[in-house]
């Protein structure tokens, strides 16, 4: 489903400043993929989903998704195909704009926009209907205005918006960093939910090792640019965090930083 | 007295129509749009140019053409060759006033008097007081409506969205630089049309015409907000019409008081400073007295 070829990116070329962000990233996503991410700070792995999702231009290299080529695509044209969740809650969502309208605009994701009426009386069931699915009781407040929800019922409607209509892929960047543990844990749920139920092909980071041993069926672990090792089937399922850790200072030269094992001893 | 309070609404609805416009810029798409200064006097130009060769309704409806390619400019300008929206403004309004002079002729002023405008056909047929309000109405509720609806469509939802977090915008697949070229196109025709209604009212254009037109269009727009409060679409787009309104009494007020003509402008920017201050002061009391309570 997705495929990234010897991806290359530099950032401040020419400058004392230059860093290489992603040094020859190698991936294959099979449909119905679930990957998760981790990786100290700096690994690449928001870059990494960056260059996927078009906000940055590889310098080199190639990415396929479902057999097209799209590493010179705009990035809203890629949102075509992509559905994407970032850290910050407030990022997903239209705040001045109600509940309804924001379902609705991402209900056209892919579609033509025109003159057609941005909300039809016909779709109101099915954004109830969604919206109940998570819940957190938001399929009452359809006229409420996003702005007015708590950061983890607008992460909740973001996820709802990026799925809405199946996307190809889903990308996840820390979606639930943000959020109080029991909230985190509330989004994780359905996040898995809709992915597992959808068989979306999705790539997740996260800084939670626990998580990105427990979600999904594939861990790819970054460090330095690189994808550094890829964890799958049994070895996976043998894997435990103290594990993984250790395999992952002798694959880099970098330990992991001091947030993550905080995460996965507190969670 | 009637005479001067008519006056008052008809200049004031005639600056509606262009804060209706700037409402598209500076509230939906969030953009401080400097064009305008410009547009205004584009519209008047095409709009006198048209009355002035016995065309006054193809010349009306020509500025609106020119106002759009006027915002189209600006918008390129920002998303395309990432110009600061401000410099962006600026420059397209520095250019235009150029394009706005050879459109005249090279001459600074055009009178229409004794031509046919759009006025022309109501004239005689009602009582002297409400011979140009039919029309003026008629414009201001026709954008009104048409933009109100406009803002419902796909396109609509999808610029309103582009105003309120661009990331998201993107990140479902909609163009948010056509969406800024779109929306700076409409808001500078809408301006331009307002400009083309006032050369038309006045029987006259003037190079100058549009200076300091933005800062009343924001006059109007945060006057309106301080009366009748933000909210949806529809009452920010009252709002602005309403605080055209109140905007152009206040200077007809100030005017019957002796102020001198040339004070106008000066009051103008007052007035944004107050409409703002008070929008602040209210806050501030608010929270005082949330703490007293």
């Amino acid at each position: 489903m997705l495929k990234l070829q010897d991806i290359r990116l530099t950032f401040h070329r020419g400058t004392v400043n230059e860093r290489r962000a992603l040094d020859c990233v190698n991936l294959h996503l099979s449909p119905g993929d679930f990957a998760t991410v981790i990786g100290s700070n700096g690994a690449g792995k928001s870059t990494m989903l960056n260059v996927i999702a078009g906000s940055y231009e590889a310098d080199s290299g190639k990415i396929l998704l479902d057999g097209e080529d799209i590493t010179l695509r705009k990035e809203y044209k890629r949102a075509n195909k992509i559905g994407r969740l970032f850290q910050d809650p407030l990022k997903g969502t239209a705040p001045n704009m109600t509940i309804e309208e924001n379902l609705g605009l991402a209900y056209l994701r892919g579609k033509k926009r025109g003159m057609g009426s941005g909300l039809k009386k016909t779709d109101e069931a099915f954004f109830k209907k969604m919206l109940a699915c998570l819940g957190l009781g938001l399929e009452d407040r359809l006229k409420t205005q996003v702005k007015l929800l708590s950061g983890g019922q607008r992460q909740a409607l973001t996820l709802l918006m990026a799925t809405i209509v199946t996307p190809k892929l889903l990308l996840l960047d820390e979606h639930t960093a943000a959020l109080d543990p029991k909230t985190a844990l509330q989004i994780m749920r359905i996040t898995d939910g809709i992915v597992r139920e959808n068989q979306i092909t999705t790539l997740m980071i996260t800084h939670n090792i626990k998580d990105a041993l427990s979600y999904g069926n594939k861990t790819v672990v970054m460090g330095q640019g690189r994808v550094v090792l890829i964890l799958e089937g049994e070895e996976r399922a043998g894997m435990t965090v103290e594990r993984l850790m250790q395999l992952y200072s002798a694959n880099t030269q970098d330990a992991f930083s001091d947030k993550m094992i905080l995460y996965s001893r507190h969670t | 007295m009637g005479t001067i309070l008519m006056g008052g609404l008809e200049l004031g609805l005639i600056l509606a129509v262009m804060a209706i416009g700037m409402f598209l810029s500076f509230k939906i798409l969030n953009i401080p749009d400097l064009t305008v200064d410009s547009s205004f006097t584009l519209g008047c130009a095409v709009s006198a140019i048209g009355a002035a060769n016995g065309h006054p309704v193809l010349g009306f409806l020509l500025s609106v053409l020119a106002g759009m390619a006027a915002g189209c400019v600006t918008g390129f300008l920002q998303t395309k060759l990432k110009i600061q929206p401000i410099l962006a403004g600026i420059l397209t309004m520095t250019g235009l006033y150029s394009v706005n002079l050879w459109v005249m002729g090279d001459k600074p002023n055009i009178p229409l008097f004794g031509k046919a405008t759009i006025f022309t056909p109501l004239q005689g047929k009602l009582p002297v007081l409400f011979e140009k309000l039919p029309v003026i109405a008629l414009v201001l509720i026709a954008v009104a409506v048409l933009i109100r609806l406009f803002l419902k469509t796909q396109i609509g939802m999808s610029l309103r969205a582009t105003g309120d977090n661009e990331d998201m915008v993107r990140a479902s697949s909609i163009n948010s630089d056509g969406m800024k070229i779109l929306g700076l196109a409409l808001s500078n025709g809408i301006v331009a049309l307002s400009g083309a209604l006032m050369a038309q009212y006045q029987s006259f254009s003037d190079i100058s015409a549009g200076i300091g037109m933005m800062v009343i269009g924001l006059a109007s727009i945060i006057v309106g907000d301080a009366f009748v409060g933000k909210g949806s679409v529809g009452r920010g787009m009252l709002a602005a019409i309403l605080g055209a309104v109140i905007y152009r009494f206040i200077l007809t007020f100030a005017l019957q008081l002796r102020m001198p003509l040339s004070g106008l402008k000066l009051l103008s920017a007052l007035l944004v400073v107050l409409a703002i201050s008070i929008a602040a002061a209210r806050d501030a009391l608010a929270k005082r007295r949330m703490r007293n309570a």
